[in-house]
């Protein structure tokens, strides 16, 4: 139905940006393409296609150290989403909401820009000398665990980058929208959650994509704070660059590729249900 | 380019005062958070079970990435029921600097750095002794890569792994016969010029001019390292296409006719390049980087009688040749050579130089100069590719 | 306290409602006023504040505080004992400073090259798709950058291979009479980095030009403007904080990164990151790495802010034109 409208009025304009996203799409699928191609490789180095198999999955499948470290990325993806999502969250919906010239927000926007341009090495090399105090002299045990230890640093370096989502999306929203439930004898529970949440949703789910995605591929960052038993996937990735890159890393990459897709394509399905709610809510708001 | 003198090392060194890292950690914690630190900070490296006999149900094992045939690893698993956890770390220095920085409480079992890292790491305490009588497989080790500088009485390290440094080029676009440093130098400003690439690694890019100078790789002299940089950066350098660590990958693509390289990593590119016949590997004279990566024990090791069992396990003679089919470099016991004849292993030449080659090799060192070495390297990164 | 400083009475846009606004909260009660400020913005930004701090400040601190120390000895990275300002002057010097401009011309063109691709397709994405399979298309453009990032660049490595299939098939379809001659240049470098930040820049982008609304843009329909008319004077300004967000997303990690550039770019992508990682990896010389690291830290907040500056020229330069358009219409 949506699609018979666009039809009904397209234009050369529209038909260009249709094929212009397109070419994007393909842009951004074309290596993975490749990957995709070359994992069935039966050769020795990914690089080099020599015949036509199945020979890399079942001996990447079969590889306890490749699987235990996709697990520990997908853990630690999913942990930083939660994570950084949250604080990102209240620091996006803040620092919108700030008082011009504001101390703490103008404070708040400098700190996590710092945080954007040092570069990973430092962030690395600081964080396995604060987590050893912290976590085994302190005695705050849980930031012994690897995992706790690669979410937390993960969580840190995309919190910005939700933060500024957030904030971008809330940007241009009338804050009166809020006065007015104020007056109707919201609560502030509830103006946050009938009002800001639903209309800074959009933000707060690609910053959340964001950040899995960040943390998924954060390799020198999680190559210092990584703890036995918790190599990431791209520790282990980068780690093999020196002998070369076994066709099983794209075999095992292509896995992942399909699992996500699979995953991606659940999260629509619920997406699409409360999506549509949250639309409502919006609609109803502005009225 | 107007340089100033590296005068860092001539810095007074009050060694009354001098911190080491990680007494700069504890007194950062004592600086920066007053109170909390009060309550007893200690910088001793956390102590590791006596060995008991007794294999314990776990091993932590760090090492570069892909760099064990995970078959010998799920043998060892189920013939003693112990799991092994491997981890991959890329560089020596993140080795070092997640142990130093743990002090102990790494977690981490079996570690296995270069050997030119391993003064270092003995000094700062890294590593624990090795008990050989847990290790009856050492005697198989060839005397060639036993008792090294670095550890001269093994008693911290045992071979895992070595190879060589040289380089590899295309004869069909270098015709002449190509035996030296100095023809590498010559054929990268003239037949392999723009197609030319280096390792990435600073100790190796420099060892080419100091090589073909005739002086020691491991110089600490000024006067000699500045010679090798003019050499670096005048000659080399501008007609250097690309760094790049493993050689396989840059014969495979094509792109290049001369390259620096470790000879197990040519090995493996000629096997996989469409035209091996066109492809040749030099050990070149006057000398070149010997290189070892050791099997050793980190302090504070968790698992110390497994760690012991499975450094016997990986370096016994049964399962040598799957080893080195597997990583593409000799792990240093005796008759593997042999062994790759008769297992028609492809071109054993580049993986097993001759004794006179072996003789003439000169194992890489840390120095005080590393860091004109870095400044070498990042000023010849910087005028390449143009 | 007064309840001035509650939620809404942030903006100059509140107007009336604050004050309105202000004499409810007023008859609140004591629970209610605790509530306001809870759900205040400066305490809703309180556990961000904490975390940054205590995850970001505090370990970071300590590596400033390495830039000013030196290296005592080829064993230790570090010492800090003799508290020195010359590590800053000794990274100044040798490679930094041209690398440091080779890398801006990268890190620059990178952000010119994402914005001008991700544009038109955030529009698109966020107009011209339907609402029902926007979030597929939005998530769609974040699955490739789930394949690990050297996975990738791989990939890239492999397509653009002098003896690759693309420039196998090319070269046999006649459209190359010589192997493709791309990797290791900087051509490599910009399609590398382009490619990697781009979801960076779509996704802000996308998310502002969506808040923007189609309300605002058939208003501006209706009163007879035009489809450039309208982008130019609706879509645009809305977008214009997701434009900077997505360029500083995109700018300022690009500055730090290298290894993208040195797997595709071979020599041509040396980058400043690099040098920062061979003080504290290869050399073992924290002092002087952490001094480069401070040096780029201080550079690149510097570009971002001349970035700023020109923003800040531009709009009020723009707002000025648009005035006089505006009086010249009405007139």
């Amino acid at each position: 139905m949506a699609k018979k409208n666009t039809f009904a009025r397209r234009t050369p304009t529209d038909i260009g940006l249709h094929v212009w996203g397109i070419i994007v799409f393909i842009y951004l699928f074309l290596p993975i393409a490749v990957i995709i191609a070359y994992s069935f490789n039966n050769g020795k180095v990914l690089a080099n296609f020599q015949d036509f198999g199945l020979d890399a999955y079942i001996s990447g499948i079969n590889n306890d150290v490749i699987i235990s470290s996709v697990v520990t990325s997908l853990q630690a993806a999913v942990g930083t989403a939660v994570v950084a999502t949250i604080f990102g969250t209240l620091g996006g919906v803040a620092l919108a909401r700030a008082r011009k010239g504001a101390w703490w927000a103008l404070g708040l926007t400098v700190l996590l820009g710092l945080t954007l341009v040092t570069p990973e090495i430092v962030d690395g090399i600081s964080f396995l000398p604060w987590f050893v105090t912290v976590g085994v002299d302190w005695g705050v045990t849980p930031l012994n665990n690897g995992l706790v230890r690669l979410i937390v640093s993960h969580a840190m370096f995309s919190m910005a980058i939700v933060t500024f989502i957030v904030r971008a999306r809330l940007a241009g929203i009338d804050t009166r929208l809020e006065d007015a439930a104020a007056d109707l004898g919201a609560t502030p529970w509830n103006r946050f959650k009938d009002i800001i949440l639903p209309i800074a949703a959009p933000g707060i789910f690609a910053g959340a994509l964001m950040s899995f995605t960040v943390s998924l591929d954060n390799t020198i960052l999680s190559s210092f704070v990584q703890q036995p038993g918790y190599t990431p996937w791209p520790v282990y990735i980068f780690a093999a660059v020196r002998v070369a890159l076994r066709p099983e890393v794209a075999a095992i990459s292509t896995l992942m590729f399909l699992l996500t897709l699979l995953a991606l394509a659940f999260v629509a399905f619920v997406l699409r249900r409360t999506g549509g709610s949250s639309t409502e809510i919006i609609k109803t708001m502005a009225r | 380019m107007e340089r100033r003198p590296d005068v860092r090392f001539l810095a007074p060194r009050t060694a009354a005062a001098r911190l080491s890292r990680r007494a700069v950690l504890a007194g950062f914690g004592v600086v920066g958070l007053g109170a909390l630190s009060a309550c007893g900070r200690t910088t001793k490296m956390a102590a590791s079970p006596a060995v008991d006999g007794e294999l314990e149900s776990k091993l932590n094992l760090y090492t570069w990435g892909d760099y064990d045939n995970p078959e010998l690893i799920d043998a060892f698993r189920n013939q003693n029921d112990v799991l092994v956890q491997v981890d991959a770390y890329g560089s020596n220095e993140e080795l070092i600097a997640k142990l130093a920085t743990s002090r102990g409480t790494s977690g981490y079992d079996v570690v296995v750095p270069t050997g030119s890292n391993i003064p270092q790491m003995l000094e700062h305490k890294l590593l624990q002794e090795l008990d050989l009588e847990l290790i009856p497989n050492f005697t198989h080790m060839d005397p060639n890569f036993t008792h090294q500088y670095f550890d001269p009485e093994n008693r911290y390290s045992i071979c895992k792994a070595w190879g060589t440094t040289g380089y590899v080029y295309n004869t069909t676009k270098i015709s002449r016969e190509m035996t030296s440093w100095q023809d590498f130098i010559d054929a990268a400003q003239d037949e392999a010029a723009g197609t030319t690439s280096l390792l990435e690694d600073p100790w190796e890019v420099s060892a080419i001019a100091l090589a073909s100078l005739g002086y020691s790789l491991n110089t600490e002299d000024e006067e000699e390292l500045e010679e090798a940089r003019s050499i670096i950066l005048e000659q080399v350098a501008p007609n250097t296409k690309a760094y790049i660590g493993n050689v396989a990958t840059g014969m495979i693509q094509g792109s290049f006719t001369l390259l620096q390289a470790f000879n197990g990593d040519a090995r493996q590119g000629m096997s996989e390049v469409a035209d091996p016949e066109n492809w040749k590997f030099v050990f070149p004279t006057p000398t070149a980087n010997l290189w070892m990566d050791n099997w050793t024990i980190a302090t504070g090791a968790p698992h110390p009688d497994a760690a012991h069992a499975f450094i016997n396990h990986m370096i016994s003679p049964d399962t040598a040749i799957e080893q080195l089919d597997y990583i593409g470099y000799p792990i240093g016991i005796k008759g593997l050579q042999e062994q790759a004849q008769q297992a028609d292993l492809s071109l054993p030449e580049l993986i097993f130089p001759t004794q006179e080659v072996l003789d003439r090799l000169e194992a890489s060192k840390k120095t005080p100069a590393d860091q004109i070495r870095t400044d070498i390297f990042a000023d010849a990164q910087a005028r390449s590719g143009a | 306290m007064r309840t001035q400083t509650t939620p809404g009475d942030s903006p100059a846009t509140t107007g009336n409602a604050s004050a309105e606004r202000g004499s409810k909260a007023d008859r609140g009660s004591r629970s209610d006023r605790f509530a306001t400020r809870v759900f205040g913005p400066a305490a809703m930004s309180f556990p961000t504040w904490a975390y940054i701090l205590f995850f970001f400040i505090a370990p970071v601190a300590l590596v400033v505080f390495y830039s000013f120390g030196y290296k005592p000895d080829e064993f230790t990275a570090v010492a800090t004992d003799q508290l020195t300002l010359e590590r800053y002057p000794e990274a100044m010097s040798g490679a930094f400073v041209s690398t440091f401009f080779a890398t801006l011309r990268i890190s620059v063109l990178g952000t010119i090259l994402c914005l001008l691709i991700a544009l038109p397709f955030a529009y698109w994405l966020a107009i011209k798709v339907s609402p029902a399979r926007r979030s597929l298309a939005l998530a769609l453009v974040m699955v490739p950058f789930w394949t690990n990032f050297l996975v990738r660049t791989l990939g890239w490595q492999i397509m653009l291979s002098p003896d690759g299939f693309l420039s196998n098939w090319m070269q046999g379809l006649g459209l190359l009479d010589a192997p493709l001659d791309i990797l290791y240049t900087r051509t490599a470098v910009q399609i590398g980095v382009v490619y990697n930040y781009l979801p960076l820049m779509i996704l802000p982008l996308f998310v502002a030009i969506d808040a923007s609304g189609h309300k605002l843009r058939e208003a501006s329909y209706d009163l007879g403007a035009g489809k450039v008319t309208t982008f130019l004077k609706v879509t645009l300004p809305m977008a214009l904080p997701g434009v900077v967000s997505g360029c500083l997303l995109v700018f300022i990690p690009l500055n730090g990164d290298y290894v993208t550039a040195t797997v595709l770019g071979g020599a041509s992508g040396s980058m400043i990151g690099q040098l920062i990682a061979n003080q504290f990896n290869t050399a073992q010389n924290w002092a002087l790495g952490a001094a480069m690291a401070m040096i780029l830290i201080l550079a690149t907040l510097a570009v971002v802010g001349i970035g700023f500056a020109l923003l800040w020229l531009g709009q009020r330069i723009a707002g000025r034109l648009n005035s006089v358009q505006l009086t010249d219409g009405r007139v």
